[in-house]
This record gives C-alpha cells, structure tokens and sequence, in this order.
C-alpha cells in the first residue's frame, strides 16, 4: 500500500465522522442562534412571510415595557436567592455527610439527589399542590392550629408570590451541587484534617480554616452554574406553577419570552428578549468572575 | 483517619436536620403515590397526609392510561428517548474519536466551539428552531424532536468522549492497523467497546434529561397524539381547574416518575458523576 492511499483512506474516515456532527450542530445549534439575533432586529407576527425591518424598535420597546423590568428583578431575586439558600444547605449537607462519620451517609447522598432526576414539570406539579388554596397541604396543616379553615392562594398575591416559587427551586436544586461540593471535599488531603485535630481545633474551624478555603474553587463554579442555569432554565418551573401571574407578577425573562413569541405571536420581540437573557447571563457570568477573584485575594 | 464530632448533641441535631430533609424528597413520591389510588371525594373531605381509603382506586391508573391516552404519550416519551439517545451516542461518538486520535488542521478550534456553545442559552435558539422545524414540516413530527433532543447533547457529549478516548492507551487501535483492519473497523470493533463506559454515562444523562425535557416538546409538538409525558402533565394540570380528577392526575406523575426512578437506581454512581461532569469544565 503506498503512503497516498493510506493519506487518502484517513482523509475519507476523518471526513465521515466529523461532517455529519458538524451540519447538525450547525443546522440545529449555531443557526438557530445567530437567526434569534436578526430576529430581534425584525417585527414579525410569524404568521406571514412579511418581516418589517425594525432596527432596535424592539429593544427600545423592550425597556420601556414595564413587565420586562419586573422579569428582570424576579429573574434576579430567584438568582440571589438560590444561590444562597442552595450554597448554605448543599455545603451544609455536603459537610456532614462527609466530615461527621454519620452512619448511611451515602443513603442519604443517594437519596438528596433524587429530585434532580425528576422533570421540572412534575416538582412543579407537586408545588402546586402543596400551595393548593382547597385541598393542598400547606393550608391544611396551617388549619390545624387555627379554628377555621385556612384557605390561602399562596400563588394568588400579586406582591409576594415569587417568593413561593423559591422553595421549589431551592429544593430541585440541592443535590446535584452537594454533589460537586462531596468531591471537592474528597480531594481535600485527611493529612491536613488530622494535623489540625492534634493542635485541638473543632469541627467549626475546621471548615472555616481547612474545608472552605479549599472547596472555594468549587463553591465559585457552583454560584456561577447556579446564577446561568437560573437565569437560562428557571422559567419552566415559573411557567408549570403560575404561567407568569397573576397579572404578571412572577414573570421572569424566559417565561415572558415564550408568552409574547408562542402565545401572542409577537415573534421579533420575544427574539429580543432572548438576546437580552443571553446578553445578561453573560455579563453576570463576567461579574460573578470578577466579584469572586477579588475575595480568594482578601481570602488569601 | 477521620475523627467525629465530640459533641453528642452537635451531632443528634445534624441527624435530625439530615433525616428532615430526607423526608421533604422521599414523602413528596410516596404521597403521589398514595393520592393515586383516592378519589376526588377524599381529596375534598380528608386532610391531604391521610391514607387512602380501602377499596383503593387502583383504577385510576388504567383510567388516566386509557381515556388520558398515557399508554400513547408513554410510547412517544420511549421512542423519542430512545431515538435522540442512539442519535446523539452516533453523532457525539464519531466526532470525539477524530478530535481526540486524529488531529486536522482547524480540529482544536472545533473542539473549542463544541465545549464553548454549552455556555449558550438554549432558550435563545426556542424560536427560530421553531420556524426552522416548520420549514422541514417537522412540526408535530416525532422524528422532529428525536433531531432536536439528539443534537442537544452533541456538546456535552463531544467533551466527555474526547477525554474518555484520550484516556485509552494507543497501542491497541495501533496493532490493530497493522493487522490489516480499516479505521473505520478498528472504531467501530474495538475503540466503541473500550469506550462503553463513556458511552454509558452520556445515555444515561441524555435519557434522563429527554424523558424530563418540557419546553422544546410543547414547541414543537401542538397535535395532543404526540405529546411526549412532561407535555401532557403540565396540560392536565392545567384542565384540572375545570376538571377535578386528582387521582388519576397523580397516577399520570407516577408513569412518568416510576421510569426515572428505576433508571435512577440501577445506575445511581454514573448519574451523579456523569451529571456533574459538564458543570466542572
């Protein structure tokens, strides 16, 4: 066989296995997004072949639209407020089923990550009939202590409902960042744990001299994935629970996009509103970065 | 040598907190099963922790998978996870042995664009993968979604298999060549077994995460004959505000989490490793 051959044959196989991946990432990846980016320069009811070139109309239209500022502030409070409330319980579970010798604590691994296993849909479901104003659980337990029935709409005020769509989140979210932050504190070297055990320092210094600093890589990949995948993905569990409301109230970015492009066929502008997720989540993900190198310094 | 806690009571209080939590994930499935077999009469006159009554109404759950259709949605939901899992192995597999084996000029910046697009949010492609699927009279087609869902985990994974390939030792595909055999023979007889336990892992959580998935369904699926499981839940609960039918609305979230579970079981250490390994780049 001569080398032209042996070229030749290498030459048709690489072609084989990276074309065919390539045109459908293509097809169903990068056309899609670069298409949502001329969209947004478009306005466009989807129905007709007619698309009026806008220029930035929709994204003037879009900041002065009072229900994309309040998507905005509801998409940041469920940021805020999943990072916190995940970071402290995963770390705190993440501490004790590894630092505490507890008996079945790999039962309780397997069992905390069971909720991200089960579709959004359905934990949206569930909620929804905890926060159930007839026959859901938390009214019925709240009526036990009271002499009537108590029959909230814990979903029904405009002011604070977002806030109850933050236990759901919290709860879905759990086990998948225990998980990563087990695995940090498993490459930690016992050597260091059993040097500060002879010099008599506790559990609690412990983790603030030895465990924290040295998960805090792992900790910051977590803020960050957490602070993408809610600004990306938290819309779903918004749309199953409330739809956006009522009146509006619990809109977030993604939910407010999906109504005005699937529901009220306005498909320029909800393009728009896509590029403003993307264009945000990217600057959080920045500012995050920046935020976090300067405190390993001051940590260090 | 680890050393515990001194402090008993330190120690009975993280049990306690433990054990709490543990309740909040397991009660939520063991209630859904339990207001499966009630009727709308114990949902309205019983606290909702109360046990069902005897005779328990096992019919619900061949009524939601008869008159709600569940057996159909059950077979979309299997045929398209199936389809966009074997999809997607095929597609991500292929590219991951060139990129990790046999370099070309441009493969590095192609590698790079792969692992980078995970950065993008999805939801910004939602509407023009809409009209592009319309375009292809995709819509309302299960091949449409086996294409879409199959293409969702090229990224993931492309970057799992390029390491798992780098990983194995040269030498084998090496004699194998000198043998005689084909690259595409000595890939497809010997590289794809060796690689099993990639392969394992990127079907699994692309399984999981297709069964689950909810809004790339509801948008390109509109005819009720297609809707995949989540669809189909998230429609009931909406009629359930005209409809009351609760027993057979939590026997309709059993079918869709009883196959998750099983899945979850059998191979719970590839499912946490594997659903991590993307958030770790």
């Amino acid at each position: 066989m001569n080398s032209g051959t042996v070229k030749w044959q290498r030459g048709v196989f690489v072609a084989a296995f990276i074309i065919p991946t390539f045109l459908f990432f293509c097809v169903f990846t990068i056309y899609p997004v670069i298409q949502a980016l001329y969209y947004s320069f478009f306005d466009w009811s989807g129905m007709s072949q007619h698309k009026t070139f806008v220029g930035f109309d929709n994204f003037k239209q879009m900041f002065q639209d009072p229900i994309v500022w309040k998507s905005i502030g509801n998409d940041y409070f469920l940021v805020v407020g999943k990072v916190i409330g995940i970071m402290i319980i995963a770390t705190f579970f993440a501490v004790a089923l590894t630092r505490f010798n507890f008996k079945f604590a790999g039962f309780f691994r397997s069992i905390f990550f069971i909720p991200n296993v089960i579709s959004v849909v359905v934990i949206g479901v569930l909620w929804n009939f905890i926060y159930n104003p007839q026959i859901g659980f938390l009214n019925a337990f709240l009526s036990l202590f009271t002499s009537e029935k108590v029959s909230i709409t814990w979903l029904g005020f405009t002011s604070h409902t977002i806030w109850m769509l933050l236990p759901p989140a919290i709860w879905a979210g759990i086990g998948f960042y225990m998980i990563l932050i087990i695995a940090a504190i498993q490459n930690i070297p016992s050597a260091l744990y059993e040097a500060s055990d002879l010099e008599g320092a506790n559990q609690w210094q412990q983790f603030r001299t030895i465990t924290v600093p040295l998960v805090w890589e792992q900790i910051k990949v977590s803020i960050i994935h957490i602070t993408m995948t809610t600004l990306n993905g938290s819309f779903i569990i918004v749309w199953i629970m409330t739809e956006g409301g009522p009146d509006n109230s619990t809109q977030v970015m993604g939910s407010y996009m999906y109504q005005m492009a699937f529901r009220q066929f306005h498909f320029g502008f909800g393009a728009t509103i896509g590029v403003l997720i993307l264009v945000l989540s990217l600057i959080t993900t920045v500012f995050l970065q920046r935020l976090m190198r300067q405190e390993t310094v001051e940590l260090g | 040598m680890q050393t515990g806690v001194r402090h008993p009571f330190v120690k009975f209080v993280f049990y306690a907190i433990l054990v709490l939590w543990g309740v909040s994930v397991i009660y939520p499935l063991l209630w859904t099963l339990l207001d499966s077999l009630k009727n709308n009469q114990q949902f309205f006159f019983n606290a909702p922790w109360s046990l069902p009554r005897f005779p328990l109404i096992w019919g619900n759950f061949s009524y939601v998978w008869s008159k709600y259709h569940f057996d159909q949605y059950f077979v979309n939901s299997l045929v398209i996870t199936t389809g966009s899992t074997l999809l997607g192995l095929i597609l991500s597999s292929t590219t991951a042995y060139v990129l990790a084996r046999y370099p070309f000029r441009g493969s590095g910046a192609l590698y790079l664009l792969y692992v980078s697009s995970m950065m993008v949010p999805f939801i910004l492609a939602l509407i023009p993968l809409f009209f592009l699927m319309n375009s292809f009279h995709l819509i309302n087609k299960p091949v449409g979604l086996i294409l879409v869902y199959g293409s969702t985990v090229l990224a993931f994974g492309i970057f799992v298999l390029v390491g798992f390939f780098k990983s194995l030792p040269k030498e084998l595909e090496e004699s194998s060549v000198m043998d005689g055999a084909s690259y595409f023979g000595t890939f497809f007889r010997i590289m794809l077994p060796l690689a099993q336990p990639g392969l394992v892992t990127i079907a699994i959580v692309n399984v999981l995460n297709v069964w689950n998935e909810y809004i790339i369904g509801v948008i390109l699926i509109n005819d009720p004959r297609h809707y995949t499981l989540p669809v189909e839940i998230a429609v009931m609960q909406g009629e359930m505000q005209y409809r009351t039918e609760w027993g057979p609305l939590f026997a309709g979230l059993m079918f869709t989490i009883v196959p998750v579970l099983i899945v979850y079981i059998l191979f719970q250490r590839k499912i946490a490793s594997g659903i991590t390994a993307g958030a770790v780049k």
